[in-house]
């Protein structure tokens, strides 16, 4: 399957669940849509994993610029106060609008847990059609011999725990933003 | 607190209360039918045919083996920092977990949602012993303040209106809440939970899957409450039932593309996460999880090793078996399991919680086959449910009369036909006249009156066959009609309408006159012996190799002969062969038409009278015929009109109207009601079972649509 109709899938199953997905070219703009979105929201502060140094620095600036705060590790100490997480993202499924998220570490869970609004860059070139191509590559972290926490996420955290009517944004993010990334992240 | 009725007495009562609960009722109606739309969206070009084939074989490839699987997943996790062990029973389970709590200095638990805990009734256990737990899923959360069990695996407030939601979250918060908001009262949920994670100390989860080839627990959700359970306290157990034990990834990735789907009608949840061994956590002394993870056997490798009822452990927990049954529908889950609810709850119920609360609800199936259907991993739900109120009746070493009745009289085909004979003398007092009776007795209670009930012919057909048969020279197929009490008894105009519609097709028919009850109505009041003996006395009367094929207007009986025959004599390989060489001759009237004989437009004078059709569970379920009772219609010349939910049961099931009249009559009320909201004319419908239930309901209430068994509707317009 060519990687266009791949992405046209990822970005049209993630939508059906409500994600809001957008295509960027470089982390820079995936920046300055955090930054943008937590401001349209209101929200006054951001986090971000998986971060090189220097993206850290060019985030934390362009977070000072717009008065939203770039909240330090380890985000337990923040827990009630995220508003926007931005997370690297290890594979897409396009079969079902699928992140996966290797969460073992703690940040990585708390930022896609905690934060109001979730948004999650996604390598085109990590998208795989289906979960059954990606068996080899989950088994590997799952039979390593150390802990794991390795997650699937597929739109924002939802209900219809009363009369059955779909709510969206229960104990996880209210919003799921995916950015797909045509080029590699520099 | 549960409260299963432990006699019929209070079930009834507790019935009847369900049934006139409009709240109830409703959320129940628009839950049945959202989800049968829902979900057959959502399999759109997915095969659940052979997925659920091959998810029966893989689960019950599994059983013998849990306990290595169990050794495999031990050596796994542990090596990954998890503590590992097995709780035998409930009681065990809840102190193993009590002293972890204590172990680590734990005074607050959050929980996410997890069914084996239910079952060991984990939470009072832990209140009890001074801890605090706080459920977090939302519908978890609901029925813990109200102190209330779950009515729905999946969706266990789903008996709750939003009103009812409103009231009690304005007593949590002390504020009103604005309850026709569903946003707004989630929203409630979401701020009033948040601290509580946060100041948990510990965290209990169960699992959808625990994977041996390498010790990760897979866990399946929507909210992202289990989430933070499992994240944010430094503490964490698991609680898994043994029955979650699978050997690797592929078959969790295979079942997970049916348990979303036959849940929630999700392609796949919101999450789906893996956990593996003690992971980073900031909160705990030195940074790593206290993991522990408690498999809860209770019964369950007991179960592994019955020859009858393992298979009840392929259950996946995706609640669909509730969500479908028109039972369920009526009454919800209160009334309808103990813990577990649904079909498979009727069954798991006798194993997990003990006879007491498994004795009056496990009479209340129908048997129109439509969990067996949805069921993911292809568990024969209604066969086991009867095998689970035989296990009832041997247990408690009580034949109920109807039993002893019903089996004398079944075994003797003589005296069976003669008492039908008398049934005929017995309702002229009844001031009988039409083929109707509308008033019953003083002896019949007030509820069995929601249907006129047909009189009993006066010449039964086997008394015409006689003067009806006609021989063939040189046929083309020579056919043994199989009759059935119904059509034998009260509707030989039914099978007099067959024999109209076949001249001229070279069909010898034929009629064994020592043929008897096809059996069904034995097996459904768990008297598999009798079922047995009347099923050789068929076979001794129609001896199928003379035939080739063996038909009925009954979809009940076709069905019935069809299936439960092979079943029943599994294990008698002298008369297996035998057996299936019976089943295989068995046709429908509708498949004999249109396959066998291929009749064609030509043969019918058009009227373009609007036909609505009802297609019978054991046709449409139980032989899987489904478009040829529909292309008969307009083959003959009329117009068929879809009504809603043709597929869903009328609520007869032979004697389960009479045993349960009140929930006969809503199922009944609906399907009606569904028929009355069309254009039709007529109703029509392959089974004189349905014809009794359908035509007693419509002269009850006076409604004009006449219901006619399809062989009837065709005689009309024949040439």
């Amino acid at each position: 399957m060519p990687d266009s109709e791949l992405i046209q899938i990822m970005k049209q199953r993630a939508e059906t669940v409500q994600a809001i997905v957008s295509k960027i070219t470089s982390m820079a703009q995936a920046f300055q849509y955090t930054v943008d979105l937590t401001q349209k929201q209101g929200g006054k502060t951001v986090v971000a994993t998986g971060l090189k140094p220097d993206q850290t620095r060019l985030l934390k600036t362009a977070c000072e610029t717009a008065d939203l705060e770039l909240l330090e590790f380890p985000l337990k100490y923040h827990a009630q106060g995220i508003h926007t997480s931005l997370t690297p993202v290890d594979w897409g499924i396009a079969e079902t609008g699928t992140l996966v998220i290797d969460s073992y570490s703690e940040d990585v869970r708390i930022a896609t847990m905690l934060a109001e609004t979730h948004i999650a860059v996604l390598p085109a070139s990590k998208i795989k059609p289906d979960s059954e191509s990606l068996e080899a590559e989950l088994n590997a972290v799952l039979k390593a011999d150390t802990p794991s926490y390795y997650a699937f996420i597929t739109g924002a955290s939802r209900t219809a725990d009363i009369e059955r009517v779909l709510a969206i944004g229960v104990h996880g993010p209210q919003e799921l933003h995916i950015l797909i990334v045509e080029e590699a992240p520099q | 607190m549960i409260k299963t009725a432990q006699d019929m007495k209070s079930y009834k009562k507790q019935l009847k209360e369900a049934l006139s609960d409009q709240f109830l009722r409703t959320a129940l109606d628009n839950f049945y039918t959202a989800y049968r739309e829902n979900r057959s969206a959502v399999y759109d070009g997915i095969d659940f045919e052979s997925i659920k084939k091959e998810l029966a074989t893989e689960k019950d490839g599994a059983l013998p083996y849990l306990e290595e699987l169990y050794e495999e997943f031990k050596v796994h996790a542990e090596t990954a920092g998890a503590k590992v062990r097995i709780a035998t029973n409930a009681q065990a389970a809840n102190e193993i977990i009590t002293a972890i709590a204590r172990e680590n200095n734990v005074k607050k638990i959050v929980k996410a949602k997890s069914m084996t805990a239910e079952e060991t009734f984990l939470n009072d256990h832990l209140e009890k012993e001074g801890f605090t737990v706080t459920e977090t899923d939302l519908g978890e959360w609901i029925i813990q303040l109200r102190k209330e069990g779950p009515s729905h695996m999946v969706m266990p407030a789903i008996h709750l209106s939003r009103h009812q939601v409103g009231d009690l979250f304005a007593d949590v918060t002390g504020k009103k809440q604005h309850s026709e908001d569903i946003d707004q009262l989630v929203k409630v949920a979401r701020k009033e939970l948040r601290p509580t994670y946060l100041a948990a100390d510990m965290g209990i989860t169960g699992a959808n899957f625990a994977i041996a080839e390498s010790g990760a627990l897979g866990l399946v959700t929507n909210e992202g409450n289990m989430r933070l359970v499992t994240t944010m306290p430094r503490v964490h157990v698991a609680l898994v039932g043994y029955d979650k034990l699978i050997p690797d990834l592929k078959t969790m990735l295979r079942i997970l593309k049916v348990l979303p789907r036959n849940a929630t009608g999700q392609a796949i949840t919101s999450y789906v996460t893996w956990i593996k061994g003690a992971v980073e956590c900031g909160s705990s002394p030195g940074s790593r999880k206290v993991m522990h993870i408690v498999f809860l056997d209770n019964g369950r490798l007991a179960l592994a090793k019955d020859p009858v009822f393992s298979s009840a452990l392929r259950c996946i927990r995706c609640g669909a078996c509730a969500n479908v049954c028109p039972i369920y529908s009526k009454v919800g889950g209160h009334k309808y399991g103990h813990v577990y609810i649904g079909a498979i709850g009727l069954i798991l119920t006798l194993f997990y919680h003990g006879i007491e609360n498994d004795r009056v609800i496990v009479k209340n199936c129908i048997n129109c086959q439509a969990c067996r259907e949805v069921c993911p991993v292809d568990i024969d739900l209604p066969h086991l449910i009867k095998k689970t109120y035989r296990a009832v009746l041997d247990q408690d070493g009580k034949t109920p009369a109807k039993n002893f009745i019903l089996s004398r009289v079944m075994k003797n085909r003589r005296l069976f036909h003669f008492i039908l004979r008398q049934a005929h003398l017995a309702q002229k007092p009844l001031g009988q006249k039409g083929p109707m009776i509308r008033h019953l007795p003083n002896f019949f209670e007030k509820r069995h009156g929601f249907r006129s009930l047909p009189a009993i012919a006066e010449t039964p057909f086997r008394d015409q066959w006689k003067n009806l048969r006609k021989p063939v020279v040189r046929p083309k197929y020579t056919v043994a009609l199989f009759a059935g009490c119904a059509v034998d008894f009260i509707y030989p105009e039914q099978a007099k309408a067959l024999l109209s519609l076949i001249k001229g097709y070279g069909v010898q028919v034929e009629f064994p006159m020592d043929q008897t009850c096809c059996g069904l109505p034995a097996l459904m009041a768990a008297e598999e012996a009798t079922a047995r003996d009347v099923a050789l006395q068929n076979m001794r009367a129609m001896q199928p190799e003379n035939y080739d094929y063996i038909l009925t207007l009954c979809a009940s009986c076709a069905s019935h002969l069809k299936h439960n025959g092979l079943k029943i004599f599994k294990k008698d390989s002298d008369r297996l062969g035998k057996i299936k060489e019976f089943s295989d001759k068995i046709i429908d009237f509708s498949s004999f038409m249109v396959n066998v004989l291929k009749v064609s437009s030509e043969e019918f004078k058009a009227t373009h009278k609007k036909v609505a059709y009802h297609a019978p569970c054991h046709l449409c379920r139980g032989l899987h015929v489904t478009t040829e009772p529909r292309n008969l219609i307009q083959l003959a010349g009329y117009t068929y009109i879809r009504s809603k939910d043709e597929d869903v049961c009328c609520g007869f099931g032979g004697s389960y109207s009479i045993d349960f009249p009140e929930i006969s009559a809503e199922i009944l009320k609906k399907k009606l009601d569904n028929v009355e909201d069309t254009t039709a004319e007529l109703l029509v419908t392959d089974c004189p079972g349905c014809v009794l239930q359908l035509r007693g309901g419509m002269d009850k209430r006076r409604g004009k649509i006449q219901v006619k068994h399809i062989a009837e509707l065709l005689a009309e317009t024949v040439f």
